[in-house]
């Protein structure tokens, strides 16, 4: 039963990593299990310590995880000194069975050092049976204080703060305490719960206590009253830690569905860091997918000299082929983006995108205009993502759009850097205030470049309409997007990283 | 020479009975050599079990060979012999990764097997390659030889099957070269693998280590599959993540993280390492170190960076921190021109800081 409780809390832990996004696999549940075996629950750093080397598996996990463990096992001491109380358990136990040594109450005690958790319900009835007898022993115990009886009482009086988690989320499990959902159930979980861990033996307990002639005994029903009182408070403590790990978690997986379908224009501020969130998430997707490096084989095309210089010690005979392999290089990337105030927070979430993938896309150059053009990479690669972000929106939102302007000063700055791997992105609504496009010098671009990807966050149905120039543009694109959302951007950076690969 | 090795081999294989779990002295133990070797040899599976016990002394071993570690890289030391698990080590570079598993490799007395990994690291360099020159030769050599065997042999088919008879010679272990990870799984008392900056390796080759690492053998197609001596190699892998390391390899690991250590447990590796240093010095580059760290820089100095930087002070007599003297060394400390010119310009006012 003990082994059950362990299994219990540490796989009822792991769900709650897997709910704040850690993955943890059945085999990872496994080796924490032979962990803690190893381990024990005593030491609560050390615990911390074994877990956290084998459940989280990165730098960021880690974090998430240390968080995670200390909202799952807090648990304040019942009395706020845990290494006394523990030496004093000790001796008080010694005592016990040195005196009590024919008593029920003598084996139960051992019993419960034994084995802690386990026997819960076999100790309660034994007591139950026996309470008068029991009562007799304690009155003669020596002392400042009997011993409590009843299972919870124990426990308390343990001092034992793991030890008392590990009960009350068994007892949480029990009223399935993972189902609540919503936050007026709180009361209701606490009460079960406490009732659970066998509130009503303790109560009749102090209430016994109370009454009793001896004053040792009488201490004790206060102390049990006072800790009793604690507990419960512990216990609505953990019945909210319960509610935000698992029910707040779906509230945020909802929201986190809809903003990656909400148009970038919409999100409210607040959202920003939930969004910036399920970027990174979104571009880890993204380069874990295409960090491995493919090979393309061209068969049918011999690599004379590997094969000879394979072959040598088979005696010159070539029976171990080489083909001519073409390693991909990674996609090169030119990203320009409008950032004056229309389209400025696609800009932001685009750019973030992109550097958020510089694992798999380390050569990102990225240039930002509204009148005039300039790069910004430099910028990106000195500060980090948000401020670079803030700082070229700052610096470069002012003034009237010219798509026309900014491809001529485009062409000038760097048309020698482009080449046939060279993928250059536009971001912009080709709205030109009836400037003029400028259409010949993207088609030179077009010409060189490996792919033109022209980003709109507008609908399609406006495209073209009033001083949209999207129609002369996307002549000389290789693709055309609409983008306004999330979803259409890891879309769009998907196939980016597919075709280049 | 050769004939040394020999006797010296079996003078060890002896003393393992001598000394064995029990440890009862043997009346044979006169006859063989010098009494410092075998107090080595004889020792050292017991250690093992002694020193890797709990944390705590795990710790105090290391804090022996000069390696002071935190709760964590202990306990991780810990689980690792306890659990038989490899474990994965990341940090920044220059946090002592690579030090952890060879200090663990002297702790122990075991020897280090080591695999330096680089890109294009295939299996023929790192488990086992057939030795071509040697199989060449002996074709060559056994040519003659051909003859006798096939004698009697009437026709094609006869011959082959004459042949056959003989096997797989070529393809025998007399023919293999073991590549570190094999000759790790050989090592008859164990030994520690070192697999070092596993993230500089190819995506295919963290699929050559599962089998290794989870079950600790390796699958040769024409011999079969070799496991691990009766004690199989402590593993550790190194990481500097410059890329993102396989899960399907994390599972299988114990994932430590060495961060940069805080300035008490700093200063103690320093006062280990370069114990010449002046207390006062000691706490005031510590300090310098921490500070820098706080900064904006393209590379942070580790503490391989502050130990040197130690050593430096010492070769010049330092006896405090001077901004002139700072400025003379940020070198040893700071690898990119560019976070020296940031720095210089700042030293005055964390000298300043770290004096009081």
């Amino acid at each position: 039963m003990n082994a059950q409780t362990t299994d219990r809390t540490i796989s009822n832990f792991i769900r709650a990593l897997r709910n704040a996004d850690v993955r943890v696999s059945t085999a990872e549940t496994l080796d924490a299990l032979s962990a803690v075996e190893l381990v024990g629950y005593d030491d609560r750093d050390y615990l911390k310590r074994t877990l956290s080397l084998v459940l989280p598996k990165t730098a960021d996990e880690k974090v998430t995880f240390d968080a995670c463990f200390d909202q799952f096992f807090a648990f304040q001491d019942v009395r706020g000194e845990a290494e006394d109380a523990l030496g004093e358990s000790g001796d008080a136990e010694a005592q016990e069975s040195e005196d009590g040594g024919d008593g029920e109450g003598g084996g139960a005690g051992g019993d419960r050092q034994a084995q802690p958790g386990g026997k819960r319900k076999k100790s309660k009835s034994k007591n139950k049976n026996n309470l008068f007898e029991e009562e007799e022993e304690e009155d003669l115990g020596p002392g400042d204080m009997t011993d409590p009886k009843s299972a919870l009482g124990k426990l308390l009086m343990a001092n034992s703060r793991v030890e008392l988690a590990v009960q009350m989320s068994a007892a949480g499990e029990a009223v399935n305490i993972r189902e609540i959902q919503i936050f007026t159930q709180k009361g209701l979980y606490a009460r079960r719960i406490m009732d659970q861990m066998g509130l009503a033996d303790l109560n009749q307990e102090i209430a016994d206590l109370r009454q009793a002639p001896a004053v040792p005994a009488r201490r004790l029903g206060q102390q049990l009253k006072a800790r009793r009182d604690f507990l419960r408070e512990q216990v609505r403590d953990y019945v909210e830690q319960q509610f935000l790990l698992n029910a707040d978690v779906s509230g945020k997986r909802l929201r986190e569905e809809l903003l990656r379908k909400v148009k970038l224009s919409n999100v409210e501020h607040r959202n920003f860091r939930l969004i910036q969130e399920i970027v990174y998430k979104m571009a880890k997707k993204l380069s874990t997918l295409h960090s491995r490096r493919k090979k393309v084989f061209k068969r049918g095309q011999l690599n004379i000299s590997r094969t000879l210089r394979n072959n040598m010690s088979y005696d010159g005979a070539i029976f171990n082929l080489h083909w001519k392999s073409v390693k991909v290089d990674r996609p090169k990337v030119f990203a320009i983006c409008d950032v004056s105030g229309s389209v400025a927070n696609y800009a932001r979430f685009m750019l973030m995108f992109l550097y958020s993938l510089d694992e798999v896309m380390p050569k990102v150059r990225s240039f930002a205009f509204s009148s005039d053009l300039a790069e910004v990479t430099e910028l990106f690669n000195r500060n980090k993502i948000e401020d670079a972000i803030a700082k070229t929106l700052r610096d470069y939102s002012g003034g009237s759009t010219d798509y026309g302007q900014a491809l001529l000063d485009f062409k000038k700055l760097c048309l020698d850097d482009i080449d046939n791997r060279t993928t250059i992105i536009i971001l912009g609504d080709a709205r030109n205030n009836f400037g003029e496009a400028h259409a010949e010098v993207l088609k030179e671009l077009y010409d060189r470049s490996k792919r033109v990807i022209w980003l709109n966050p507008e609908a399609r149905l406006a495209w073209n309409t009033g001083d949209s120039e999207m129609r002369k543009y996307g002549a000389y694109s290789h693709q055309v997007e609409e983008c306004n959302s999330l979803m259409h951007l890891e879309r769009v950076v998907g196939n980016l990283l597919r075709q280049t690969n | 020479m050769f004939d040394f090795a020999l006797v010296e081999q079996v003078r060890i294989h002896d003393l393992r009975f001598a000394f064995g779990p029990t440890a009862t002295l043997s009346p044979k133990l006169p006859f063989f050599g010098l009494p410092t070797i075998e107090c080595a040899y004889g020792r050292s599976m017991a250690d093992i079990e002694t020193i890797a016990a709990s944390v705590a002394t795990l710790k105090d071993g290391f804090e022996e060979h000069r390696y002071i570690c935190s709760d964590e890289i202990a306990t991780a030391v810990f689980l690792a012999y306890q659990l038989r698990k490899p474990v994965l080590i990341e940090g920044p570079p220059g946090v002592g990764k690579t030090e952890l598993a060879k200090t663990a490799a002297e702790m122990f007395s075991l020897p280090l097997v080591r695999l330096q990994c680089y890109e294009g690291l295939d299996e023929s360099k790192a488990i086992y390659e057939w030795k071509y020159g040697k199989q060449l030769l002996y074709t060559q050599v056994l040519k003659e030889a051909l003859d006798e065997v096939l004698q009697g042999a009437k026709g094609f088919a006869q011959s082959v099957t004459k042949l056959h008879e003989f096997g797989d010679i070529f393809f025998s272990e007399e023919f293999l070269e073991p590549r570190p990870l094999l000759k790790a799984l050989r090592e008859e008392n164990g030994c520690v693998l070192l697999i070092d900056e596993i993230d500089k390796a190819d995506h295919e080759f963290e699929s050559l280590l599962l089998e290794i690492l989870s079950d600790y053998q390796v699958s040769i197609p024409e011999i079969g599959t070799i496991k691990a001596a009766a004690e199989p190699p402590i593993v550790f892998l190194t990481s500097n993540n410059t890329r993102e390391i396989s899960d399907a390899l994390k599972r299988r690991c114990l994932h430590l993280y060495i961060p940069f250590p805080d300035v008490e447990v700093e200063s103690k590796i320093i006062g280990a390492r370069v114990p010449d240093v002046p207390p006062e010095l000691q706490r005031q580059l510590v300090e310098f170190i921490h500070e820098l760290r706080n900064l904006d820089l393209k590379k942070l100095p580790a503490i391989s960076e502050t130990i040197d930087w130690a050593r430096t002070l010492v070769l010049l007599h330092a006896e405090s921190l001077e901004p002139q003297l700072v400025k003379d060394t940020l070198n040893v400390i700071l690898k990119f021109q560019e976070d020296i010119d940031n720095v210089h310009s700042e030293v005055n006012s964390l000298t300043a800081k770290i004096a009081k």
